[in-house]
């Protein structure tokens, strides 16, 4: 069956089969950002906005998505135009192996999309589904406030 | 993998999706947010039924009972302005504990119920709120109590053709007060003990008694012989430990690698009292 999705801006149609799952078929679009931790909605590692809600990419059937709006971390920006919350990432030095990041960066977008001046427990929650195993939890906590107050100082 | 899956349907209308269920020559079965389909091995499941698009996803105050539609993602009920009073904080706190932000994103308020786990948060928090279902068979629908749909499990409740479409849940004065614990090793971990909880109280005395458990439990179930210990006494610790004892017995706990029936029993009466004492404070307020 055929899919038709945007993805991060860019009209794409995909030949599936209707038991594709999302994450599979991201990831063969070249898509590697979205990264297969656990594959069973416990790490986050997968995380993309689907029409902006920041979801599991591994638990989400690719034929649910017909005609959304899907945004992987390569939609946010590239090493030469990081965005705010990747450059913030980098600065707070949250990352260590980075296999968490595209998930906890999509996490973050999906906050402050909708509270740009989050408080450190709204951080705290909105990136509870996404697990880091090396860093740790307070330095991309920092980097989301640092990103939020950076965006504000730039409005 | 749903290994024989060869159908993917995109219904618009309800009538649509359920002639689709109600197919004889294919199991078609009816998906939601789609975490547990997604990770299903089940075989036998030839099509989906995507009910993304039946324009169920809502919450509305009618002004005697919250209406949520089905494929309202919890997400949507954990962080929603329209649920207030004892009902909604009794529904926002249950929601809120279901998995991640991630999860919660896809979980849908229809899914948590109907493809019921004894970890699932919702259903204890709708039988503590004597909610009510609507279903669909096409156009006939029929309202009928989330007990009467938990009494057994709710896909053998339901005919294969029937969609649960709405969750009604009654709104309550402020003589009400309600309370939520899910008692787990990690907030992310499944429940090892579910406790929701009512009190509506009459004058000095309790009126109303609702102690729902999960977790502990196969299915999500009411301890009545503990409820019907509250009604009509003047409230006191003493009355409430008496109650958290009865709601303990007889009752088939799991025993697992997590926690011991032994200790959940004990753990269970602790949280069971500590959950009427914090419905009775949340009285007023």
């Amino acid at each position: 069956m055929k899919l038709n999705l945007t993805i991060n801006g860019n009209p794409k149609t995909f030949e599936i089969s209707p038991n594709s799952i999302l994450l599979d078929v991201l990831r063969r679009a070249g898509l590697k950002g979205v990264k297969k931790g656990c594959g069973e909605g416990s790490c986050g590692a997968c995380a993309v906005l689907i029409d902006g809600r920041p979801r599991n990419s591994c638990l989400v059937f690719a034929a649910q998505c017909e005609g959304a709006k899907v945004i992987s971390v390569e939609g946010m920006g590239n090493p030469a135009n990081p965005h705010p919350l990747q450059d913030a990432f980098i600065r707070h030095g949250a990352t260590q192996c980075g296999y968490c990041n595209p998930g906890s960066l999509i996490a973050a977008k999906a906050l402050l999309e909708r509270t740009p001046s989050p408080t450190w427990d709204e951080v705290k929650e909105a990136l509870d589904g996404n697990l880091c195993r090396c860093t740790g939890y307070v330095k991309r906590i920092e980097a989301v406030l640092d990103a939020a107050s950076f965006g504000k100082n730039n409005k | 993998m749903l290994d024989s899956l060869t159908q993917f349907h995109r219904p618009s209308t309800i009538e649509e999706a359920c002639a689709l269920l109600a197919a004889q020559d294919m199991k078609n079965v009816p998906l939601a947010g789609g975490t547990f389909l997604a990770e299903s091995r089940d075989s036998t499941v030839q099509g989906l039924v995507d009910l993304s698009r039946l324009e169920l996803s809502f919450i509305r105050h009618t002004g005697n009972e919250f209406v949520i539609g089905a494929m309202t993602p919890v997400q949507d009920i954990f962080k929603s302005k329209v649920l207030c009073g004892p009902s909604g904080r009794l529904l926002k706190d249950a929601a809120g504990k279901i998995g991640s932000t991630l999860l919660r994103n896809s979980i849908t308020s229809g899914g948590n119920l109907v493809s019921v786990f004894p970890w699932s948060d919702l259903p204890p928090a709708l039988l503590a709120l004597d909610a009510e279902v609507q279903i669909r068979k096409g156009i006939p629908k029929r309202t009928i109590p989330v007990q009467a749909l938990l009494e057994k499990s709710p896909r053998e409740f339901l005919d294969r053709a029937e969609l649960v479409t709405e969750i009604h849940v009654p709104v309550f004065g402020p003589q009400t007060g309600t309370s939520f614990t899910k008692f787990s090793k990690t907030a992310n971990d499944y429940s090892l003990i579910t406790v929701a909880t009512r009190i509506t109280l009459d004058g000095g005395t309790i009126g109303e008694a609702r102690i729902a458990l999960s977790g502990a439990t196969r299915k999500p179930l009411r301890r009545n012989d503990a409820e019907q210990h509250l009604l009509g006494k003047p409230v006191s610790l003493a009355l409430l430990a008496e109650a958290a004892a009865k709601a303990a017995q007889n009752l088939d706990l799991t025993s697992d690698f997590r926690a011991s029936r032994e200790f959940r029993t004990e753990v269970l009466q602790v949280l069971v009292r500590r959950a009427l004492q914090d419905a009775i404070r949340q009285v007023g307020s």
